[in-house]
C-alpha cells in the first residue's frame, strides 16, 4: 500500500516538533515568545488534524503512509477514525492548556523550557496517535513518558518534585517493559508463521488489526491472550491503572498545567488508546484478555474512588478521580468482549469528554492555586465561590460533568458505560460478569462523594485561611480557554450518537429497564445530598474518622506505596544491590590478591638470590640429594 | 586503497606527534578530525548503498609468504561502523582534553590507540590482528599509568596484566587454528577468512577445537567485558583520566564485540549449544549483576563503568542467542548486538565527556558531593541527562535499536527467561534516574559555590555526540541494513 504521501498527516506531528525547537531557541532570548510559538505550533496541528479529518471523510479510507525503518520493522502514519478523533482532542485540549499556561507560567524564569517540553510532549502524543507500527508507537510512548518525567520535575529544586518524577519514570517503565515483552512474544510468534505474516511487518498496526483472526488462529488464542495482557500491563503503567497507578498522585508536584495536560487529559489516556488501537488483537485472543481489561478498569474505578475520598490535597483528589475515570474507559473497552465493538466507542467517548472536563477542572484549579499561592489543602480553603465566582463556576461545571450530572457531557459518556456494563452481565450471564457493573455503579456514587466533598469544601462555607480570605478572580483574558473547555464539558453530549456512529457505524445503545437505567442518577443525588449536608456546612468538622482503622488503611492508600517503596525498593532491591556491590568488591579484592600474591611470591623468591654462596651450595646439595633419593626409590640406580 | 593510504598516513602522523610540544593539541585535533572526515566520506561513498556483504577495499602484500604472513586488509560494513565509532571517540577524547592538565604525550597515545583500533578492524590477517590488538593496550596502559587518579600504578598494572592474559589465550588459539590448517591443507596462512572457515575449523580435533574456542572467547570476553572476567574494568575506568575513560569505554570496548561478531561469527555454528547457552547465561548475568552492582556506587564514574559493562551484556546475549536461533529472528538478533556495540560506544563517550566537564567545574563526580547542579549548569546537566536516558535504552536514541532487536529477537532462544532481562532493564532505568535525581536535581549543594556552565566550544562537542546518538536512534538503517548484508554473506 504505497499511497501518495499525505503531508498534512505528517505535519500533525512535525509542527509541534518544530515548535519544540523554535520555542526553546527563541525563548532563550525572549522568554515571552516561547508560549506563543508553542501555542501556534499546536494550533497548526489542530488545523492539520481538521484537514486530515476532511480528507478521511471524503475518501472513506484511512491514511496509511509507511516506509521501511530497519529490518522488517516499518514506520509511518496510520490515521483512521479512531486516530483522528484522538488527534483532534489532543491538539485542541493541548492548545487550550497552552494558552492558559501563558498566564499560569508568566512569572517562571524557565518558561521557555516549559513550553519547549510541553510542545515536545504534544508532538509525542500526536505521534503516538498516528504511528503505524507498534515500535514507532513505543518510541512516542516513551517520549511522552520522558516529557512527563521532565515536566513533573520541572521545578527541579523541589525534592518532592524530583522524587515524584523519578517514581513516575520507574513505575511507568515497569509497564513499558512488559509491553515490550508483549511485542517480543508477538514478533517471535508471528515470525514462526511466515504463511500468516507474508511480507508484512510483524508489528505494523494496520496489519495486526486487519488480520487479528488469522493471527489468533495461527499462533493460538492463548498466546495472543498473553500478548494482550502484557500490552494491558503497559497500558496500566501509562494510564495509571491498579497497581501501577501509584505515580500519578505524586506527579501532582509538577505545575498544574502539566497535571492538566499530561496527567489528566492526554498522556494518561494513552494506555486506553493502546487497548483501543489494537482492540482486534484483544478480541481475537482468549476471552480472559478482555475480561481482565474490564475487571482491571472497573476495579481501578472503585479503588481510586475510595482513595479520593480521604485526600485533602485538591490536586490529589483530582488525580485519584482521573485514575478512577480512566478505569471507566478501560472497563468500557473490556466490556466490548461481550457487547461488541460499541464498547470501544463508549470508552473513547468517555476519553474525549473526560479530557475536556478534567482539563477544565485542573486548569480552573490552577487559577485558584495561583490566587492561593499554591496552597493545596482543601480544608484551608472555603468560601471561594464568593471571592472567585468566575473560576469556581468553571470548577463547578467540570465537577458536574465529572459526576455525570444529567445534561453534561459526562452524563452521556459515563452513564452509557454503566448501562453497558449491565448489558454485559445480561449477555455474559454469570456472576463474574456482574462485577464490572457493581464496581462501576458504586464507583459513580464515590465519584459524586469525593468530587463534591472537594467542591463544597473549596467553594462554600467561610474561608479557613488568610489566603482564601483574600483570593481574587484572575482577569477574564486568561480564562477564555477555560470557556472553550467548559463549553465542551457541557455540550459535547449532544454529538453522542454521531460520535459513536463515526467510530462504529453499527453501534447499539444499551437499553435497560428504567430501575436499572436510573440507578446511577439516584446514587448521584444521594451523594450530592450527603456531601451538601456535610461539607457545605461546618458539620464535617465534627466528623472524626481518624480513630477508625478503616480510615487509617485508606489514608495509607491500602499500603501499596509502602509495599512498593518501603518494602520492594528499600528492603529488597536496595539491600540486594548493596549485597551485589559488596560481593563485587570482595571479588575484585580476591582477583587483586592473585596479583599481589604473585608479586609477593616473586619478592620472596628474590630473597633466595642473595649472593651468599654458602646458601646456594646448601640448596644445590638439598636438590641433588632429593634427585638422588628419587632415582634410588624408582630403582634407576 | 584509500584505507591503506589513510592508515599509513596515520602511522606517520602518530610518530610525528611525539616530537611536538606546544602544538600537540592542535595537531592531534587536526589529525583526528581529518581521520573522522575521511571515514565519514568513505562510509557514505562505499556503504551507503550497494554493499552486499563481505570485504571491500582489500589489499594484500606478502611479507613472508612462505610461512603465511601477509599484510592483508579489508573493510566490512561492521568494521566500517566501528571505524567510524573509533574515529568519533578519539576525536572527542582529543577535543575535550584540557591542555594544561596533561603533558602533550597524551595526544600521541590517543593517536596510537586510534591506529591500533583501526589496525584491528581492518586486518584480515591474524598476525597483524594480534599485533594491533596488543598495540592498543600499550598506549592505553600509559594513559592510565601516567595520568590516572589514585592507585594508578596498581590499577594500570592490573589492567595490563588482566587483559594481557586474555591476549595470550588469543595467541594460543590463533596458533592452534594455524597449525591445524597447515596439517590439513599443507598451506601456511594467517588469513582470517581461511582459518575461520567452518570447513577447516571443524577438522580440528575436539579438545583442541574447544581450546581454540575457549581462547578466542576468553580474550574477547575479557575485553567486552563479561561477568566473571571483568575485574579490570571498574577500577581502570575509575582510575583512568576522563579522556582515557572516554577512549576505554567508547573505543576499547569495541574490541571484544568486534572479536565476537567480526572474527568468531563465521564459525559460530561450531561452538555447540552448551557454549552458546553459557554465553547467553553470561550475558544475562552480566546485565543483572552489573546493574545491581552499579546501583549503590557513589562515584558517577564508577557507576557508569558498571553501566557500560552491563550494556555489553546485550552483546554477549545477542551473540549466543543469535547463533542458536533460526528463521527471521536470527539476523535481527545478531544485527541488534552489532548495533548495540556501536550505540554503546557513542553513548558512553557522551556520558564520560559530560562527566569530565562536571568534574572539572564542580570538582567532583561523587553523587553526594553534587546535588542540584542543574540550577547552575542547566546545559551540562541536560547533556548528561540525555546520555543517561540514552544509556538506559530510551527509544529515539541509538541504544534502543540494539536493545530492542536483541530483546525481541531473543525470545525464540530463551523464552520466558526474557523476564530476567526485563528485570535488569528496570534496575538499569532505576539507578540511572536515581543518580540523576540525586546529582542533578534537588536543592543546590551550596558547598560547590558558584560554578559556570559549559563553554560554547565544550557544548558543541557534547551536542555533536547527542546528535550522533539521536541520528543513529532515528535512522538506524544508516548501518542496520548493511549489517544485515554483512550477516547475510556469513550465515
Amino acid at each position: 500500500m504505497s499511497a501518495a504521501i499525505y503531508w498534512y498527516g505528517w505535519l500533525i506531528v512535525i509542527s509541534p516538533l518544530v515548535g519544540f525547537l523554535a520555542s526553546y531557541i527563541a525563548g532563550r532570548k525572549y522568554r515571552i515568545t516561547a508560549g506563543i510559538i508553542a501555542s501556534t505550533a499546536i494550533g497548526l496541528s489542530l488545523v492539520f488534524s481538521i484537514l486530515t479529518l476532511l480528507k478521511i471523510n471524503s475518501s472513506g479510507q484511512p491514511i496509511y503512509n509507511h516506509f521501511k525503518w530497519f529490518f522488517n520493522i516499518d514506520a509511518g502514519i496510520y490515521i483512521d477514525h479512531l486516530a483522528i478523533i484522538m488527534a483532534l482532542m489532543v491538539s485542541f485540549v493541548s492548545l487550550m492548556i497552552h494558552l492558559f499556561a501563558i498566564y499560569y507560567m508568566k512569572d517562571d524564569p524557565n518558561k521557555h523550557t516549559y513550553f519547549a517540553e510541553t510542545s515536545l510532549f504534544t508532538a509525542g502524543m500526536l505521534g503516538l496517535i498516528v504511528a503505524s507500527n507498534l515500535v514507532l508507537f513505543f518510541l512516542f510512548w516513551e517520549l511522552v513518558g520522558l516529557c512527563s518525567y521532565l515536566l513533573i520535575g520541572f521545578w527541579f529544586f523541589k525534592p518532592n518534585a524530583t522524587a515524584a518524577a523519578k517514581k513516575a519514570f520507574i513505575v511507568t517503565r515497569v509497564g513499558d517493559l512488559l509491553f515490550l515483552v508483549g511485542m517480543a512474544i508477538l514478533y517471535a510468534s508471528l515470525s514462526a508463521h511466515i504463511s500468516v505474516l507474508g511480507a508484512n511487518s510483524p508489528l505494523s498496526i494496520p496489519y495486526l488489526i486487519t488480520n487479528a483472526k488469522a493471527i489468533a488462529a495461527a499462533i493460538g488464542p492463548t498466546t495472543l491472550g498473553i500478548v494482550s495482557v502484557l500490552f494491558l500491563a503497559g497500558a496500566a503503567g501509562k494510564s495509571a491503572q491498579f497497581p501501577l497507578h501509584v505515580w500519578i498522585p505524586d506527579a501532582m508536584e509538577g505545575p498544574t498545567t502539566v497535571s492538566a495536560l499530561i496527567h489528566a487529559a492526554t498522556m494518561v489516556t494513552a494506555g486506553v488508546y493502546l487497548v483501543a488501537r489494537v482492540f482486534p488483537i484483544f478480541q481475537a485472543s482468549s476471552s480472559f484478555a478482555l475480561y481482565s481489561v474490564a475487571i482491571l478498569g472497573s476495579f481501578t474505578a472503585i479503588y481510586a474512588g475510595i482513595l479520593g475520598l480521604v485526600m485533602n490535597d485538591i490536586k490529589r483528589v483530582l488525580a485519584y478521580s482521573t485514575i478512577s475515570q480512566i478505569g471507566y474507559m478501560m472497563a468500557a473497552i473490556g466490556l466490548a468482549g461481550i457487547i461488541g465493538y460499541s464498547g470501544v466507542a463508549y470508552g473513547i467517548f468517555q476519553l474525549v469528554t473526560h479530557a475536556f472536563f478534567k482539563a477544565l477542572l485542573f486548569v480552573s484549579t490552577g487559577a485558584i492555586l495561583i490566587a492561593l499561592l499554591e496552597l493545596r489543602d482543601i480544608k484551608k480553603m472555603g468560601g471561594l465561590w464568593k471571592r472567585m465566582p468566575m473560576t469556581v463556576t468553571l470548577l463547578l461545571i467540570g465537577a458536574a460533568a465529572l459526576i455525570a450530572f444529567p445534561g453534561t457531557s459526562g452524563y452521556f459518556s459515563k452513564d452509557t458505560i454503566i448501562s453497558a456494563s449491565y448489558v454485559y452481565y445480561l449477555q455474559g450471564g454469570n456472576i463474574a460478569s456482574l462485577l464490572p457493573w457493581l464496581f462501576l455503579l458504586i464507583g459513580s456514587l464515590l465519584t459524586t462523594l469525593y468530587t463534591f466533598r472537594m467542591f463544597f469544601l473549596v467553594a462554600m462555607g467561610k474561608p479557613r485561611s488568610d489566603l482564601a480570605e483574600h483570593a481574587k478572580d484572575p482577569k477574564i483574558l486568561p480564562l477564555i480557554p477555560l470557556f472553550f473547555l467548559a463549553a465542551g464539558a457541557l455540550f459535547l453530549g449532544i454529538v453522542q450518537p454521531q460520535f459513536y456512529g463515526f467510530l462504529y457505524p453499527d453501534y447499539v445503545m444499551p437499553s435497560l429497564p428504567y430501575y436499572i437505567q436510573y440507578l446511577p442518577e439516584v446514587l448521584m443525588v444521594i451523594g450530592l445530598v450527603v456531601t451538601y449536608f456535610l461539607y457545605a456546612t461546618d458539620k464535617w468538622k465534627k466528623l472524626h474518622f481518624d480513630k477508625s482503622p478503616w480510615y487509617k488503611i485508606v489514608r495509607n492508600k491500602f499500603y501499596l506505596d509502602t509495599l512498593f517503596t518501603n518494602i520492594i525498593a528499600e528492603r529488597v532491591i536496595a539491600p540486594v544491590s548493596a549485597g551485589f556491590g559488596a560481593f563485587e568488591s570482595a571479588y575484585n579484592k580476591a582477583i587483586d590478591s592473585i596479583g599481589t600474591g604473585t608479586v609477593g611470591l616473586g619478592s620472596r623468591m628474590r630473597k633466595l638470590q642473595n649472593g651468599i654462596v654458602e646458601n646456594y651450595f646448601v640448596i644445590i646439595l638439598i636438590g641433588m640429594s632429593i634427585i638422588l633419593l628419587i632415582m634410588i626409590l624408582e630403582g634407576v640406580l | 586503497m584509500i584505507i591503506l593510504l589513510l592508515f599509513s598516513l596515520m602511522v606517520i602522523a602518530a610518530i610525528a606527534s611525539f616530537f611536538l610540544k606546544k602544538h600537540a593539541f592542535v595537531y592531534a585535533l587536526g589529525v583526528s578530525a581529518a581521520v573522522l572526515i575521511v571515514i565519514v566520506f568513505y562510509s557514505v561513498l562505499r556503504f551507503h548503498s550497494g554493499y552486499t556483504g563481505g570485504y571491500i577495499s582489500t589489499f594484500t602484500y606478502g611479507l613472508a609468504s612462505k610461512i603465511g604472513i601477509f599484510f592483508s586488509i579489508g573493510v566490512s560494513s561492521f568494521s566500517d561502523a566501528l571505524l567510524l565509532l573509533s574515529a568519533i571517540v578519539i576525536f572527542v577524547a582529543v577535543a575535550i582534553t584540557r591542555k594544561k592538565d596533561y603533558v602533550p604525550s597524551i595526544y600521541s597515545f590517543m593517536i596510537l590507540i586510534e591506529i591500533g583500533l583501526f589496525g584491528i578492524l581492518i586486518s584480515r590477517d591474524f598476525l597483524f590482528f594480534y599485533i594491533f590488538w596488543e598495540v592498543v593496550l600499550i598506549p592505553a596502559y600509559f594513559i592510565v599509568a601516567e595520568f590516572g587518579g589514585k592507585n594508578k600504578d596498581h590499577v594500570s598494572l592490573k589492567f595490563f596484566v588482566y587483559t594481557h592474559i586474555g591476549s595470550v589465550f588469543l595467541l594460543l588459539a590463533i596458533f592452534t587454528v594455524y597449525s591445524f590448517y597447515y596439517i590439513h591443507t599443507g598451506i601456511f596462512t594467517f588469513q582470517i577468512s581461511s582459518l575461520m572457515s567452518v570447513k577447516y575449523f571443524a577438522m580440528i580435533p575436539t579438545t583442541l577445537k574447544y581450546f581454540a574456542i575457549f581462547g578466542f572467547l576468553f580474550s574477547f570476553l575479557v575485553k567486552l567485558p563479561s561477568f566473571p572476567i571483568h575485574s579490570w574494568l571498574p577500577d581502570t575506568y575509575e582510575t583512568a583520566p576522563y579522556p582515557g575513560t572516554v577512549i576505554l569505554a567508547g573505543g576499547l570496548s569495541i574490541m571484544g564485540g568486534y572479536g565476537l561478531f567480526g572474527i568468531l561469527l563465521p564459525v559460530g555454528s561450531l561452538l555447540g549449544n552448551t557454549v552458546l547457552y553459557i554465553l547467553i547465561g553470561l550475558g544475562i548475568i552480566s546485565l543483572i549483576y552489573f546493574a545491581l552492582s552499579a546501583m549503590m556506587q557513589y562515584s558517577l564514574k564508577r557507576m557508569m563503568a558498571f553501566a557500560s559493562a552491563a550494556a555489553m551484556g546485550f552483546v554477549t546475549l545477542s551473540f549466543g542467542a543469535g547463533i542458536l536461533e533460526t528463521g527471521i529472528e536470527q539476523p535481527l538478533e545478531l544485527a541488534g548486538g552489532m548495533y548495540q556495540i556501536l550505540a554503546h560506544g557513542l553513548i558512553m563517550t557522551l556520558i564520560f565527556a559530560a562527566l569530565y566537564f562536571i568534574n572539572q567545574k564542580a570538582g567532583s563526580d561523587n553523587i553526594y558531593s553534587l546535588g542540584g547542579i542543574f540550577r547552575e549548569m542547566p546545559v551540562l546537566s541536560s547533556s548528561l541527562l540525555v546520555g543517561l536516558l540514552a544509556s538506559l535504552g530510551l527509544p529515539g536514541f541509538a541504544g534502543f535499536i540494539g536493545e530492542f532487536s536483541v530483546l525481541v529477537g531473543s525470545f525464540q532462544a530463551i523464552g520466558w527467561v526474557i523476564i530476567l532481562v526485563i528485570f535488569a532493564m528496570i534496575i538499569t532505568a532505576s539507578y540511572h534516574i536515581w543518580a540523576a535525581q540525586r546529582s542533578l536535581y534537588g536543592p543546590y549543594n551550596e558547598h560547590l559555590g558558584a560554578i559556570k556552565d559549559v563553554s560554547a566550544a565544550q557544548f558543541s562537542i557534547l551536542l555533536f555526540m547527542m546528535i550522533a546518538i539521536f541520528i543513529f536512534g532515528i535512522v538506524p538503517n544508516l548501518y542496520y541494513g548493511s549489517f544485515l548484508a554483512y550477516l547475510g554473506a556469513l550465515i
